[in-house]
């Protein structure tokens, strides 16, 4: 929430950017029939409107003052058929401006999801999900604004203005030209008066989020505040945090409660002059009681469009920053793309090798250099080492989630990236550490590693995996709901099913992240069958923290410090005594300390 | 107040006294309790929510009005411009004043109209302020229990968007229900006062606008309400999307995902459409209606005033104020709409606020001086309470498990007899300086044994003395100070290290004394490696600090709190081994002269401990020092067998390894003279 705020805070001051707007109208015009539909419904909305005013004026001169009963009937009958016609331009732009917000939403969240898909995993490393979630949705949404409402409005407000003026100086060309030199002035004030309330408004948002995030850190950490008897200066703490926001807020409240009355002072400074200067013009009879009427209307009645306008000024420079972030991921090229060449791989099986690889996530920090590496068809390699330590590294660039940024790396002799990525992805089967369901039946799930499984196909794989009975004594079997990222399951349920989904894809090599939590121990033998049973003639890569699996390992990679520190069989290793030996030998301890738990336990039984 | 002035005397350091006057501003927290605002009917709880702003809310519903007057006072001098200046020869000379006259009616209504939103807002922000603090507050006094059991996203979000929907609602929403029928009110009188007859055709359809509009307004709520579930929807598949990104790329399911989001993304436009249509219905249709009423307004005035019943002026003033009458009503649905919404909000924090509070300062003795640390437990057992009295339980039964204050959901509804025993005939004696080692299994309820001793639970029966005063008698806030906690999972505060090292000890400390504190706990090197020191921000705008090292700061927490009683809770479990030693070294310094409990997994943590417990279930089921134990058949002996087998099997197993290697390489060299593999690591 705090890191996305500061995102937006960082980009709000993007200045006008022509660009952007014509590109955001663009994505209206897409729909120009929607566009074109609001914008002749406003357009006559705002003329009809002018002229109701007129016809006020005239129910007062050619009706009451000129005592003609059958002229009033006229103009009221006129007035009601307009009336009925305005209701239909309010339904027309009411519809076609809903809707077009929506259809550029709906637009432009799906192009953005299309290009999420295509790009590589180095985008998402750099960008955090909560980023990139607020694009897709309060951006989309201020965009969608702009090109209804926001433009709606502008082209509204100035049509108000401008057929009102038209009429007034219609009536009386003097008075109108007084209104029209106090016209500019009401609608610059109105708009730095919004743009000034929008500012003290980021100021309220900001405290808002430090007001929450003191919160947060009073109730997950209150066993130890209440150990520490804080109580008394956290309130403290935190009452200043709210007396600042009470200020941001009260200011802000204020500035805008003072808003609307400047404006009105401005316009009734308008009205005053009319009054006085229509008054002389009443004498010399260039000018009518129903146009004094009519011109205070006018007036008066311009507020709103000034209002509108105002808002859109203000809102619409969010609206461009929020456009901009949208076409920069939109924009976004792919690190990693097909080459035009490329061709899809009948195969991958064979050895893999690297060949003097260089790479790093960033510029100066090198992770790995002139890495050589040679893995025979059907190995199974350990990737072991603290956490954070870069085990993944490997795993990734032999998925090509990532590519050397020197040296080769061959698949089968070939070099990958003369292969299409769908090509690799496709043969690859993956079962990440904390396993990744999708909210959807366990079938659904399932079938995710091969969309055309069927059914049976779809329990073959479970049973393989070791998943199939549990997945029978759930209430509804392989229809059971997993809920969203699979919380209705157990851990070690999740990662039999992510097993199970990886059998059904039938990769020709494996990738596993073994969980570091804890599973029960049935669970845990099952995974353990079913990783075997995968790793069978395939080359297979493990970031491993069991022991049995390290010691299956053809070869074990000791990763520290981003690098690999050591290498060779479970023996050679251990025989060195370095940081594999105590890598294991902590290992071997913590998975006794399950032991440990039971004797405790199973002594009172006996006693 | 005393006590503020009292410490601006005293203080002396200028920095110290800045920080004494922010708090003086806050001093009002203390003032008010918002218990008061428990009661059935929601629209007195918002009442009593609101005092001290009662006052100002209803100057503010006062001048609401005052700008509705401003508004009818310009239909009235129009009338009077028209009929007694304009067209009267004598007059003329008053049009200049009656054009100032037009621009100080709008400062007349504009400063009202400000002083409206101004106060508005003034009362709204500062009721939301003191229930922001409130709950704050209440929340770090809430028993551990209550907190065992609500998840924090639960509490934050009512703490910060229900409290936000109580701020609309004093804000906008219910002065706008005043507003506008104030607004209503004033003009019509006006209207009554210019022809009664008149008056009365021109508000025909105002009852039928004001049942539409709240009719519309209650649909609209509903499939506005699709419409965000439908949004949700959209954000969780794309969430599970990003957060997915690996397998969706491992399995190459890139269309498929696009079809899937497809799917939801297309459902919103539609409820999109949906929301449009409605609003495209309910403008229009209320449109005609007024516009009809208001055109029957004008055919009327106008014929009247054809037949001399009234003057222009008196139809120009008609006119203008029946427009202020007719249009205004239409947005009162959405007020009245969304009162439902901030009724819902009030009631979620109703029930925060509804829960006990744990009575800090309650208890015949107040620790004055320092504890020796002589802990007696006789006979202790223990389980999780039952509500305190019978109209607690009632209220708990009606608003279901949520209520009950003091009782873990899985256990909420039972009856108290038949819940299980947490501790069971706990009878023990810790002397001052003692080192006492709890040995258990999980859930075998050592936790629960320590957490008595700060009264984080009370006990159910039975008797715990420390320095000879029964702990039930004990105020828990004077008590707690005596009592330090090294927890397992240390937790850190998103402050300086500064901040955190002297976080509670409650008093004033010289840096010289946080630093020594730091050495003593074997952080200090590593704090000075930080960018800006002991002035290094923690957490996510700062350095992020490991297992160990968070640790040895809550150790130097501790240090620098100097307890007399101190728990540590497996301190050393969650730590790797290169720091191990150090973090020892710092506990055994903290555990000199103080009566010491040490929860631990394995035996080397106990077993130089002056009195072992070893527990199971809830019951004492060992109880001496290491050889004794050890003598003994029983858990300790059988879990020290254990380790000492574990260790010996690994030592074992490096061994055999090891030696097999050797062999198989000294065959590797005499065969081949060298290596197959393409790889060297050194």
């Amino acid at each position: 929430m705090s890191e996305q705020e500061h995102f937006e805070e960082e980009e709000f001051n993007t200045q006008f950017n022509g660009q952007t707007v014509v590109r955001i109208a663009k994505q209206g015009l897409a729909h120009w029939p929607l566009m074109f539909g609001y914008l002749v419904c406003i357009a006559a909305l705002a003329v009809l409107e002018s002229y109701f005013t007129y016809l006020s004026k005239l129910i007062i001169d050619d009706g009451i003052l000129a005592g003609d009963r059958e002229a009033l009937w006229r103009i009221i009958a006129q007035y009601t058929a307009l009336m009925v016609a305005q209701a239909g331009l309010v339904f027309g732009f009411i519809t076609c401006a809903a809707r077009l917000g929506e259809r550029v939403q709906y637009d432009l969240r799906k192009k953005m999801f299309a290009r999420l898909q295509e790009l590589s995993l180095s985008y998402f490393n750099q960008t955090p999900v909560g980023w990139l979630m607020s694009r897709l949705t309060s951006d989309v949404g201020r965009v969608g604004e702009l090109v209804s409402w926001g433009f709606l409005d502008t082209v509204w407000g100035i049509l108000s203005i401008v057929t009102s003026l038209a009429f007034m100086l219609y009536i009386n060309w003097q008075m109108g030209a007084i209104v029209a030199l106090i016209i500019p002035a009401l609608v610059v004030v109105a708009a730095l008066f919004k743009r000034r309330i929008l500012v003290e408004y980021r100021q309220v948002r900001k405290m808002n989020s430090k007001v929450t995030g003191a919160y947060n850190e009073g109730i997950t950490g209150v066993r130890v505040i209440k150990s520490l008897r804080r109580e008394e200066e956290n309130l403290d703490e935190f009452g200043n945090l709210t007396g600042q926001m009470y200020k941001a807020a009260f200011r802000a409240a204020w500035l805008s409660a003072l808003f609307l009355p400047t404006v009105q002072l401005i316009s009734a400074v308008a009205v005053g002059s009319i009054i006085w200067y229509g008054g002389w013009q009443f004498q010399t009879g260039s000018m009518t009681i129903g146009g004094i009427q009519a011109f205070i209307s006018y007036i008066t009645f311009m507020l709103f469009p000034v209002q509108e306008m105002a808002r859109v000024y203000a809102e619409m420079q969010q609206a461009i920053a929020s456009g901009e972030r949208i076409f920069s991921l939109i924009d976004a090229v792919p690190e990693i793309q097909d080459r035009p060449s490329a061709v899809e791989p009948e195969t991958i099986r064979g050895d893999i090798v690297f060949e003097d690889v260089d790479f790093a996530y960033e510029d100066d920090k090198p992770v790995l250099e002139k890495f050589n590496l040679h893995i025979r068809q059907g190995e199974t390699i350990a990737l072991v080492g603290p956490t954070g330590a870069g085990k993944s590294t490997l795993v990734n660039l032999v998925c090509r989630f990532f590519e050397p940024r020197a040296g080769r790396i061959l698949f089968n002799g070939t070099d990958y990236r003369d292969l299409t990525l769908h090509g690799i992805h496709s043969r690859i089967g993956m079962v990440l550490q904390t396993p990744h369901l999708f909210s959807g039946t366990i079938r659904e799930n399932l079938r995710y590693g091969r969309l055309d499984a069927t059914d049976a196909e779809i329990e073959a794989a479970a049973q393989m995996a070791g998943a199939h009975d549990f997945i029978l004594e759930l209430e509804n079997g392989y229809e059971s709901e997993v809920g969203e990222g699979g919380v209705l399951l157990s851990v070690g349920q999740k990662q039999l099913l992510s097993l199970a989904r990886a059998v059904l894809s039938n990769p020709e090599i494996f990738v596993m992240d073994e969980a570091t939590s804890s599973v029960d121990t049935l669970a845990e033998a099952l995974i353990q069958q079913a990783m075997e049973k995968l790793m069978q003639g395939r080359t297979s890569f493990v970031i491993a923290h069991r022991l049995s699996t390290i010691k299956q390992a053809d070869r074990i990679l000791v990763i520290e410090n981003g690098g690999v520190s050591e290498m060779g069989t479970h023996g050679e290793l251990l025989r060195k005594r370095g940081h594999y030996y105590n890598l294991y030998t902590k290992q071997f301890r913590d998975e006794h300390s399950a032991e440990l738990e039971a004797s405790m336990h199973e002594a009172l039984v006996t006693a | 107040m005393e006590a503020t002035t009292d410490v601006r005397q005293n203080g002396t350091d200028p920095n110290r006294l800045g920080e004494r006057e922010k708090m003086q501003e806050n001093a009002e927290r203390l003032t008010y309790d918002l218990q008061n605002i428990l009661v059935e009917s929601k629209a007195k709880a918002l009442w009593r929510m609101l005092s001290g702003f009662r006052g100002i809310y209803a100057v503010a519903t006062v001048a609401a009005g005052l700008a509705a007057l401003g508004r009818t006072g310009v239909a009235y001098l129009l009338r009077y411009f028209i009929d007694d200046v304009l067209q009267v020869e004598a007059s003329q000379w008053l049009i200049p004043w009656v054009a100032l006259g037009f621009i100080g009616l709008a400062l007349f209504q504009g400063f009202f109209t400000y002083l409206t939103g101004r106060l508005a807002a003034q009362s709204a922000e500062g009721v939301v302020r003191r229930l922001r603090n409130y709950i704050y507050d209440h929340l770090q006094r809430l028993t551990f229990t209550y907190h065992d059991r609500m998840q924090t996203g639960e509490l934050i979000s009512r703490a910060t968007s229900d409290v936000d929907t109580i701020r609309r609602l004093y804000q906008d929403q219910l002065i706008g229900i005043g507003r506008i029928t104030l607004l209503f009110l004033v003009n019509f009188v006006g209207l009554l006062f210019l022809d009664v007859r008149l008056a009365l055709y021109s508000v025909i359809v105002i009852p039928f606008i004001v049942a539409a509009s709240i009719f519309f307004f209650k649909k609209m709520e509903k499939t506005y309400e699709a419409y965000q579930n439908q949004e949700a929807k959209v954000s969780s598949r794309l969430q599970e999307n990003l957060t997915g990104v690996r397998v969706v790329k491992a399995f190459a399911r890139q269309e498929f995902e696009i079809d899937r989001f497809e799917a939801e993304n297309y459902k919103k436009y539609e409820r999109g459409k949906e929301l449009a249509n409605l609003h495209a219905t309910f403008w229009p249709v209320t449109d005609v209606i007024s516009g009809l009423q208001m055109l029957l307004a004008f055919y009327l005035g106008a014929l009247a005033t054809i037949n001399g019943d009234i003057s222009v002026g008196t139809y120009l003033a008609y006119a203008g104020l029946v427009i202020n009458v007719i249009w205004p009503i239409r947005g009162l649905g959405r007020l009245v709409a969304s009162i439902s919404t901030g009724v819902v909000s009030l009631e979620r924090l109703q029930q925060i606020i509804r829960q006990q509070r744990e009575p800090l300062g309650q208890g015949t003795h107040q620790l004055r001086e320092r504890l020796v640390g002589d802990v007696r437990f006789d006979d202790v057992s223990f389980r999780y309470a039952t509500p305190a009295s019978a109209a607690d339980r009632e209220k708990a039964i009606a608003t279901q498990a949520e209520e009950e204050p003091n009782v873990p959901a899985q256990i909420a509804g039972i009856p108290s007899a038949d819940r299980e025993w947490v501790l069971q005939n706990i009878s023990l004696h810790a002397k001052p300086g003692q080192v006492i080692g709890l040995l258990g299994a999980t859930g075998s309820g050592k936790t629960s044994l320590v957490n008595l001793l700060p009264r984080f639970y009370d006990y159910t029966s039975g008797s715990i003395a420390i320095d000879g005063i029964e702990l039930r008698e004990i105020a828990r806030d004077g008590l707690r100070a005596q009592i330090g906690i090294v927890q397992q999972e240390p937790f850190l505060f998103s402050t300086t290290i500064r901040g955190n090292i002297t976080y509670g000890v409650g008093r004033d400390v010289s840096d010289e004394e946080v630093e020594a504190a730091a050495r003593a706990a074997a952080v200090h090197d590593v704090i000075l490696g930080f960018p800006n020191g002991y002035d290094t921000m923690v957490g996510e705008r700062g350095v992020t600090l490991s297992g160990g090292q968070k640790q040895r700061v809550t150790i130097a927490r501790t240090l620098l709190k100097n307890p007399s009683i101190l728990i540590l809770d497996d301190a050393t479990s969650s730590v790797d081994t290169e720091t191990d030693a150090a973090i020892r070294a710092a506990l055994h310094r903290l555990m000199e002269n103080r009566t010491t409990f040490i929860i631990a997994h394995r035996v080397q943590s106990v077993m130089e401990a002056d009195q072992i417990l070893v527990m199971d279930q809830g019951r004492i089921v060992q109880h001496g020092i290491h050889d004794e134990l050890l003598a003994q058949e029983g858990i300790y002996r059988r879990v020290y067998d254990l380790q000492a087998r574990i260790e010996e099997d690994l030592e074992r197993e490096i061994a055999e390894v090891v030696e097999a290697t050797d062999k198989r390489l000294a065959g590797d060299a005499g065969k081949t003279n060298g290596r197959n593999g393409a790889v060297t690591v050194r």
